[in-house]
């Protein structure tokens, strides 16, 4: 068998598996790569608050009623996110890019209300390098809050997209939702890891 | 006669998502030791989860490929944590 046919049939035997456009594949490969790096994260912060024996105190300085108003915000963001892809999968396209740029908007709510928390925090002294505990937390919401800023600049670059092409960009709205709704089941896991365990 | 049911709605889970949130403050609260405590809250947190991947990103509806590059690296994360759990936990 030639070189050519045998990468013919490798990429048969590889639709055959998923039959999914690969670019969706692709987009959970990364999801899946982003699961070892967010449960590797969380993994250590497990491990280093038993070793530490809880961490009481620090976790007594965070503020639970932001956090439970940003997960509000993510929750809704995810539902947004959902229903644009549900308005692109009818044509439905002012509502899919309405509640696209909704996705956006509460992104940046998001964003926004973690850096009044971040700024707060700061004021009362507790920097990254206050301890292990303000060392993870500034990590591990930091990192979220890179994922979130990336999956917000994608809902907006997609979203003025979508106003002049359409046909060429709507199946990617699923990608970009994917992206978003593991963002958001990450902090699902963050906010009671942090704020209420 | 079609008797399949008809489809969850995305506004019926997001209200689930936010009663659930709630379950995880009540838990707070409520008078249950810390280890049950922790317990309960992480298994909101995993329903919470659950419902996302099911009804938002349509985990249901992939195939099989698609499964199990999504639960290898959750057992590989998991099983990291417990490996390294007793020598953590038990050191003198």
């Amino acid at each position: 068998m030639s070189a050519i046919s045998m990468a013919e049939g490798r990429r048969f035997v590889g639709r055959e598996l998923t039959r999914e456009p690969l670019g969706k594949v692709g987009v959970w490969w990364f999801l899946a790569s982003e699961i070892m790096v967010f449960g590797g994260l969380m993994g250590a912060y497990i491990l280093s608050r038993i070793a530490a024996g809880g961490w009481a105190a620090e976790r007594a300085h965070v503020n639970t009623t932001i956090a439970v108003i940003n997960t509000l915000v993510l929750l809704t963001s995810s539902l947004s996110v959902v229903e644009a892809h549900g308005a692109a999968e009818a044509d439905r396209r002012q509502r899919a890019r309405r509640m696209l740029l909704c996705t956006v908007l509460l992104g940046c709510t998001f964003l926004g209300i973690k850096s009044f928390e971040y700024s707060r925090e700061l004021a009362h002294g507790l920097t990254p390098s206050s301890g292990l505990f303000w060392s993870f937390y500034y990590t591990m919401t930091g990192l979220h809050g890179l994922h979130v800023l990336v999956g917000v600049i994608i809902n907006f670059t997609l979203y003025i997209g979508l106003g002049r092409y359409w046909e060429a960009l709507h199946h990617r709205l699923e990608y970009a939702g994917l992206y978003w709704h593991f963002v958001d089941v990450v902090w699902i896991f963050l906010f009671p890891l942090l704020y209420l365990a | 006669m079609d008797t399949a049911k008809p489809p969850v709605g995305y506004v019926t889970i997001w209200v689930w998502l936010v009663l659930l949130v709630g379950v995880g403050l009540a838990i707070l609260v409520a008078p249950f030791s810390k280890v049950l405590s922790v317990v309960l809250i992480f298994a909101v947190a995993t329903l919470k989860a659950a419902l996302v991947l099911r009804h938002y990103m349509h985990v249901r509806a992939q195939p099989l490929m698609i499964y199990a590059m999504i639960c290898v690296p959750v057992v590989l994360a998991i099983a990291l944590t417990l490996v390294l759990l007793p020598d953590i936990a038990f050191r003198p």
